[in-house]
C-alpha cells in the first residue's frame, strides 16, 4: 500500500510540474505585460515600464524566470528552504495573496464538499434502494433542477429568500398556524416518501411528523426560539443518543449489544467532558475546538477498542461517528446559546455581501455565529450544485451494485435488508463516487469563482483571473500550485479510499 | 464605454483615465468615474450664477452650509465596486483610479471641490482664494487659521509648496527623470514655474501663473502633508521646502523617493502607521478597519478643525456593481449608484418607501461624430453631413431609450454644457436653430442631392460593442436614413476604440460614443482643435482653432462664455458632429439618510458624505 501511495504521489508531482511549466508559457505568451502602461499618458511613462520590468523580470529569458518560480514555489514544501512565490506586477507578495485568498475559498469549498458528499450520498442511496417510487422521481426532478441552475441566478434567489426575507422575517419571528401547518405537512409527505413501507406504515410516519414538527412549531413560536434558542446539556445528550443509535443501527444493527454500549458510552464520557469543560467552552477559541476535537476522537476509539471484544472494528467505527456527531452538537449547542445575543449585535444576521460583518465585535461564539451566517448562502450553493451530481453517481452505482450476484447470495442466505445495502452493497457503491468526488474538489476551488463574486468574497477564482487579465503569471502560477496540490492530495486520499473500501486494491 | 476628457493639464483632478482608450471598453468602469448629476429639483434654483461653470457656482450645486452636525455613532455602508483600497496617495500610477480617489475624498479638504454639476465649489471653511491680478494672473490663497492636519500640525504653505514640487519640470534626477511619479505631469510646475511664494510655516502664499490658462484654479489644492515628507527624508520642513524652490533636487531625492513609495498599500488588509497618514478632512483611517477584500473603514475624529459630521464611521465594500440592488435592500449597502437602466430602475422603485430612488442627468453625453480623415464621404462634404443629420430621429432616440428611466430627459443641442446648467438655453439660443430637432427626410434628399453623392452611401456607425442600448439607437438611425438613401452599416465591435481598432484604422464613417464631461473649461479644445489627442476623427477648422486658443488662455468667466457659444455655433454649421443625449443615472438610497444627493464628478454619491446622517 506504502509503494503504491509514493508512486501515485511520484507520478502526481511530475504531472504537477508538468502543468505548471505549460501553464507558466502559456500565461506569459497571452498578451503584453505592459499592455496598460504603454497607453498611459504619465509623463514617467518609460521609468514606469522600467519599473515593472523589474519587478516581473520581463528582462530575462522565460525559463530563468520559471526557474526562479519554481525555486521558491519547492521552497513551500521542501523544509528549510525559503517559500516564495514571487510579486504580483504591483509587487505585492503572492505568498500573502495566496494565503487569504486560500483560506477563503476553503472555507466554501472544504464545507459545500463535507456537506454535499453526506447529503449526496443519502438521497442517492435512498433513492436507489426505492428505486421507481414517488420519492426516487422527485429526487430525480430535483437533481436535474439544481444540476442545471445558473449559479448567479440561484444566488440572486437565494439573497432574496436566504438573506432579505429571512432578516425580515426574524426581526419579529412568528409563524400564522396556516405556516406551521403547511410545514409540518410538508415535512410528513418528504418524510413517508423518504421512508417508505406499505400505506398503512406510511400514514403513520407521515402523521407522526406532522404532529411532532407542528408542536414543535407552535412551542418555538410562543417561546420566541427563534429568536432566543436554547438546547441545554440534556438536548445535547439526547440527540447524540439517538444518533448513535440510528449509526450502531446502520453500522452492525442491535444482534450485537456491544457496539450499542460502546456508542452510548461515548455519548456518556462526551457529556461529562462538556459539562467540565463549560467555562473554558463558552470562552471559545479555534485552537481549542480542534483540540478537543482530536480529543474527542482519540477518546471514542479508545471507548470503542475497550468494549469492541470481537466486534472491535465496528465498535471502534460507531464510536468515534458517533463521538464526532457529539461534537458537532455541542459546538451547535454552544452556538446557539449565542444566537440572541448575535442579534443584539447585528439586527439582520445574513449579509448579501462579503465574508464577514465589517468592524464586529463580539466574543468568540458571536464571531463564530457571524462569519456562520456568512458562510451559509454561498455553501448551500455550491453544495446544491454538488449534492446534484453526487446523488446521482450514488444512485446509480447503487443500483449496479444491488444487482451484482453476491447481493443475490446474500438475500438468499437471509441477511437483513439492512445489512446486505449498509455492509455488502453501500460500501462497493461508494467506489466511483470516490473518484468523481476527488476530481470534483479542484474543480470546485475553480468553480467557485462565480459564487464568490456575486457574495463578495475574495478568493482563488478572483486571483486567477486577475492575474490572467493582468499578463502577470505569479499569482496564476500559485493558482495552479493551490488546485494542483489540492487534486494530488485529494487523488491521494481518494487512494488511500480504494484501499479502505476494496481489500483487494491494498494487496 | 464612456471617454473621459483630458484637459491639457490637470490631468489628476479631472481623473481623467491614464487608459484613455481602454476605459471605452468599460462596464463598470463607467459609473463611478463619470456621471455627475444636478442638485435636487426641489432645492428651487434661486441661483445667480450666470458665469460658467469656472467661476464660484451657486449654492445649490455646491455643499449646503449645514454648519456643526451632532455626529451619530452609527455606520453608512457604501460601496465603490470591487477594486481595494491602494493607498494613501491616489497621484501615483498604481494607485491612480476613481475608486481610489472617492475613498480619500472622504478624508481630505482643500481650497476646493466639485459641485453637484461638475462646477468649481470653494470651501470657505478651509480657506480663500483671491486674484491679486490679472496679467499675469496672480493668486493669493490662504488657508484659515484653524486649519490643521489630523496629529495637530498646522496646514501651511509648505503642503502646497510639496504639491507643487511633486509636479514641477525642475524635479528631475541626473538623467533627466522626473523624482516624483506623479500622474498629472508637470503642468502646474509649467504654468507657475516659480511655485507658491510665501513663508512654509505660514498660512499664505501667492502664486503667479505665467501664462493664463482657463483651469487654473483646478491646479492647487491637492496636497499631502509636508512634515511627514520632511520627517521621513530627514530635513525641516523648511529645508524641504527651501529645496523645492531652489531647484536642489539632490536634497528633494529622498522626500520623492517617500512621497512614491510610502504612501502606497499594496498588501490589502496593511493599514499605513496612522503617524504617516495624516488627514485634513473630517474622516481618517480606522486602525483595524481595513479588512483585504471585503472593506475598509473610515471614522469621524475629535480634533477635526471644521464642522462635525453627520455620522461617525463609514465603510467601504469591496463589492462587485452587480451585487448593489440586493445589498442596498438588506441594509448592507446604505446607497447605490447602479448601472441606470429601466430594469434596475424598477426594481428599485420596488422597494419603496424604505428606499428612495432618484434619476438625474449626468455629465457624461452621447453623440456621433463623423469622421473626417482621409477616403470618409463625409470627409469634405457638409451637404452630406447635414443631410445625415437630418435624417437621424434624435427625438426618438431619446423617447424611446432615455426618457424610460430619465422622464425629463431631452435631446441634447451643446457639446460643453449641458441642458442642466444655468448658461445652456443662452449657448444654445446662440449656436443653434434648431434645424435637426426633428428629422427631415425631403430635406435630406435634397442635400444628398446637393452633394451628388451616389446613392445609396455606405455609412458604417461603430461603436464598442457589446451595448445594447447603442445597438437600438444604430437601428432607429437606420431606419430613418437608409430611406433618403444611405445605407447604415452597425459595425460596433469589441475593440472599436482599442489600440489597432476600427476606430484607429479609420473603417468607419460615424462613431458612435460619449464623453465624459469633466468640469474643466478647456478641455474640449483637445476634442474639437485640429491635432489634438481625442480629436479621433481628425477634424480641422482653422477657427475653431482659435476661438478655442482664445478661450484657453482666458481666466475671464466671461470670455469662456463668449467663446463657448462661438465654438459651439462653428461646430453646428460645420457639423463635427450630433450630440444626443446626457446619460441619466439612478441612485437608490436608504430614505432615512439625511441630505443624500445625486451627484459624482469624481467624489460619488458619497461626496458629501459628511452632511449624511440618519433620521431617528
Amino acid at each position: 500500500m506504502l509503494r503504491y501511495i509514493f508512486r501515485r504521489l511520484g507520478i502526481s508531482v511530475l504531472v504537477l510540474f508538468g502543468a505548471a511549466t505549460l501553464v507558466f508559457v502559456l500565461t506569459i505568451n497571452s498578451g503584453d505585460p505592459l499592455a496598460d502602461l504603454r497607453e498611459t499618458s504619465a509623463d514617467n511613462r518609460d521609468e514606469l515600464i522600467e519599473a515593472r520590468i523589474r519587478t516581473m523580470g520581463l528582462d530575462k529569458p522565460w525559463y530563468e524566470r520559471y526557474a526562479e518560480w519554481l525555486r521558491g514555489a519547492v521552497g513551500c514544501v521542501v523544509p528549510g528552504m525559503q517559500c516564495d512565490l514571487g510579486v504580483t506586477n504591483q509587487g505585492q507578495d503572492v505568498l500573502a495573496l495566496t494565503e487569504s485568498a486560500m483560506s477563503a475559498t476553503l472555507r466554501l469549498v472544504i464545507g459545500a464538499t463535507v456537506l454535499a458528499i453526506i447529503v449526496g450520498v443519502a438521497v442517492g442511496i435512498l433513492s436507489a434502494v426505492r428505486k421507481y417510487s414517488g420519492f426516487d422521481y422527485v429526487i430525480t426532478f430535483g437533481a436535474f433542477i439544481f444540476f442545471s441552475l445558473p449559479v448567479f441566478w440561484a444566488a440572486v434567489l437565494l439573497k432574496e429568500y436566504g438573506a432579505i426575507r429571512f432578516n425580515d422575517w426574524i426581526a419579529d419571528p412568528r409563524m400564522s398556524v396556516t405556516q406551521m401547518i403547511i410545514i409540518a405537512l410538508i415535512t410528513g409527505l418528504v418524510l413517508q416518501f423518504a421512508l417508505g413501507g406499505d400505506p398503512r406504515r406510511r400514514l403513520l410516519t407521515a402523521g407522526a411528523a406532522f404532529a411532532v414538527v407542528l408542536a414543535a412549531l407552535a412551542y418555538f413560536d410562543a417561546d420566541n426560539w427563534f429568536r432566543d434558542p436554547s438546547m441545554g446539556l440534556g438536548v445535547v445528550i439526547l440527540v447524540s443518543a439517538g444518533a448513535g443509535v440510528l449509526v450502531t443501527s446502520l453500522v452492525t444493527g442491535f444482534s450485537e449489544r456491544r457496539v450499542l454500549y460502546a456508542a452510548l458510552t461515548t455519548v456518556g464520557a462526551g457529556a461529562v467532558i462538556t459539562f467540565a469543560l463549560q467555562d473554558v467552552l463558552e470562552d471559545g477559541g479555534y485552537a481549542l475546538l480542534a483540540g478537543l476535537f482530536v480529543l474527542t476522537v482519540a477518546v471514542s476509539v479508545a471507548i470503542g477498542a475497550a468494549w469492541g471484544g470481537h466486534m472491535r472494528r465496528q465498535a471502534m467505527l460507531v464510536a468515534w461517528v458517533t463521538g464526532v456527531i457529539m461534537s458537532v452538537v455541542v459546538v451547535m449547542d454552544y452556538a446557539v446559546s449565542h444566537w440572541s445575543a448575535m442579534l443584539e449585535l447585528k439586527p439582520r444576521p445574513v449579509l448579501t455581501i462579503g465574508a464577514l460583518s465589517p468592524n464586529f465585535e463580539g466574543d468568540f461564539w458571536e464571531r463564530f455565529l457571524d462569519t456562520g451566517t456568512q458562510l451559509l448562502l454561498p455553501t448551500v450553493l455550491l453544495t446544491l450544485i454538488s449534492v446534484a451530481s453526487y446523488s446521482r453517481y450514488t444512485r446509480s452505482s447503487m443500483l449496479e451494485v444491488m444487482e451484482q450476484d453476491y447481493i443475490r447470495t446474500a438475500r438468499a442466505k437471509g441477511v437483513s435488508e439492512r445489512a446486505v445495502i449498509t455492509k455488502h452493497a453501500f460500501r462497493n457503491a461508494l467506489i466511483p463516487l470516490t473518484t468523481i468526488v476527488a476530481f470534483d474538489f479542484a474543480s470546485l476551488i475553480s468553480g467557485a469563482v462565480v459564487t464568490e463574486q456575486v457574495f463578495g468574497w475574495r478568493g482563488m477564482g478572483q486571483m486567477f483571473i486577475n492575474g490572467l487579465r493582468a499578463v502577470d503569471p505569479m499569482p496564476v502560477m500559485s493558482f495552479v500550485l493551490v488546485t494542483g496540490a489540492a487534486a494530488v492530495l485529494m487523488n491521494l486520499a481518494a487512494d488511500i479510499m480504494y484501499g479502505y473500501l476494496d481489500p483487494r486494491i491494498r494487496r | 464605454m464612456t471617454f473621459k476628457r483630458r484637459g491639457g493639464a490637470v490631468l489628476a483632478v479631472a481623473a481623467a483615465s491614464a487608459l484613455v482608450l481602454a476605459a471605452c471598453g468599460g462596464d463598470d468602469d463607467e459609473e463611478p468615474t463619470g456621471d455627475s448629476g444636478q442638485a435636487e429639483e426641489d432645492q428651487g434654483s434661486d441661483s445667480d450664477s450666470d458665469s460658467d461653470s469656472d467661476s464660484e457656482a451657486s449654492g445649490d450645486v455646491c455643499r449646503e452650509d449645514l454648519g456643526d452636525l451632532e455626529t451619530q455613532d452609527d455606520t453608512i455602508f457604501y460601496s465603490t465596486g470591487e477594486s481595494e483600497w491602494s493607498g494613501y496617495n491616489s497621484d501615483t500610477p498604481s494607485t491612480y483610479s476613481t475608486y481610489n480617489n472617492v475613498i480619500n475624498s472622504r478624508m481630505s479638504q482643500s481650497f476646493w471641490y466639485w459641485g453637484t454639476d461638475g462646477s468649481f465649489c470653494e470651501d470657505t471653511d478651509f480657506g480663500t482664494i483671491e486674484v491679486l491680478e490679472e496679467e499675469p494672473l496672480t493668486v493669493q490663497y490662504t488657508i484659515n487659521d484653524e486649519v490643521s492636519w489630523s496629529d495637530g500640525t498646522p496646514v501651511t504653505a509648505a503642503d502646497f509648496i510639496l504639491e507643487w514640487g511633486s509636479e514641477s519640470p525642475t524635479m528631475v534626477n541626473a538623467d533627466g527623470e522626473p523624482l516624483f511619479d506623479h500622474v498629472s505631469g508637470t503642468d502646474y510646475g509649467e504654468y507657475a514655474p516659480d511655485g507658491p511664494q510665501g513663508d512654509p510655516t505660514g498660512k499664505q502664499f501667492t502664486v503667479t501663473f505665467e501664462t493664463t490658462y482657463a483651469d487654473w484654479n483646478l491646479l492647487v489644492g491637492k496636497m499631502y502633508p509636508a512634515h511627514v515628507v520632511a520627517e521621513q527624508a530627514g530635513m525641516s520642513i523648511e529645508e524641504l521646502s527651501q529645496a523645492i524652490l531652489d531647484g536642489d533636487t539632490e536634497a528633494v531625492e529622498p522626500a520623492a523617493e517617500f512621497w512614491n513609495t510610502g504612501w502606497l498599500s499594496p498588501n490589502p488588509g496593511e493599514l499605513p502607521d496612522p503617524e504617516l497618514v495624516p488627514v485634513t478632512g473630517p474622516y481618517r483611517l480606522k486602525e483595524g478597519g481595513w479588512e483585504g477584500g471585503q472593506y475598509i473603514t473610515l471614522e469621524a475624529y475629535d480634533e477635526y478643525w471644521g464642522p462635525a459630521p453627520g455620522t461617525q464611521e463609514i465603510v467601504f465594500r469591496f463589492a462587485a456593481a452587480d451585487t448593489h440592488v440586493q445589498a442596498l435592500q438588506n441594509g448592507d449597502l446604505n446607497a447605490i449608484e447602479p448601472q441606470a437602466t429601466v430594469d434596475t430602475l424598477a426594481q428599485l422603485e420596488g422597494l419603496a418607501p424604505d428606499i428612495t430612488t432618484e434619476t438625474y442627468p449626468t455629465l457624461i453625453w452621447e453623440h456621433l461624430d463623423f469622421n473626417f480623415m482621409e477616403g470618409s464621404p463625409f470627409a469634405d462634404d457638409l451637404a452630406l453631413r447635414e443631410a445625415f443629420a437630418m435624417c437621424v430621429p434624435r427625438q426618438q432616440i431619446v423617447d424611446s431609450l432615455i426618457t424610460p428611466i430619465d422622464p425629463e430627459a431631452v435631446v441634447m443641442n451643446a457639446r460643453e454644457v449641458f441642458p442642466f446648467h444655468d448658461e445652456y438655453d443662452e449657448v444654445v439660443e446662440a449656436a443653434y436653430d434648431g434645424r435637426y430637432d426633428q428629422p427631415d427626410l425631403e430635406g435630406a434628399e435634397a442635400k444628398i442631392a446637393e452633394s451628388g453623392a451616389e446613392t445609396p452611401i455606405d455609412v458604417r456607425i461603430g461603436y464598442s460593442a457589446p451595448n445594447p442600448r447603442r445597438t437600438d439607437e444604430v437601428s432607429l438611425i437606420k431606419a430613418s436614413c437608409d430611406e433618403v438613401g444611405f445605407n447604415i452599416i452597425d459595425v460596433g465591435s469589441e475593440d472599436f476604440f482599442q489600440p489597432g481598432g476600427t476606430q484607429e484604422s479609420g473603417d468607419y464613417e460615424v462613431a458612435l460614443f460619449a464623453w465624459s464631461g469633466s468640469g474643466q473649461i478647456a478641455s474640449g479644445q483637445n476634442i474639437y482643435a485640429t491635432g489634438q489627442p481625442q480629436n479621433y476623427g481628425e477634424y480641422s477648422n482653422e477657427e475653431v482653432d482659435a476661438e478655442w486658443q482664445t478661450l484657453a488662455t482666458s481666466a475671464d468667466p466671461e470670455v469662456h462664455l463668449e467663446q463657448t457659444k462661438k465654438i459651439e455655433k462653428l461646430l453646428w454649421d460645420d457639423l463635427f458632429g450630433i450630440p444626443l443625449f446626457a446619460h441619466p443615472g439612478v441612485v437608490g438610497y436608504d430614505s432615512t439618510l439625511q441630505n443624500v444627493r445625486p451627484m459624482s464628478a469624481q467624489d460619488g454619491l458619497v461626496w458629501n458624505e459628511e452632511q449624511w446622517y440618519r433620521a431617528e
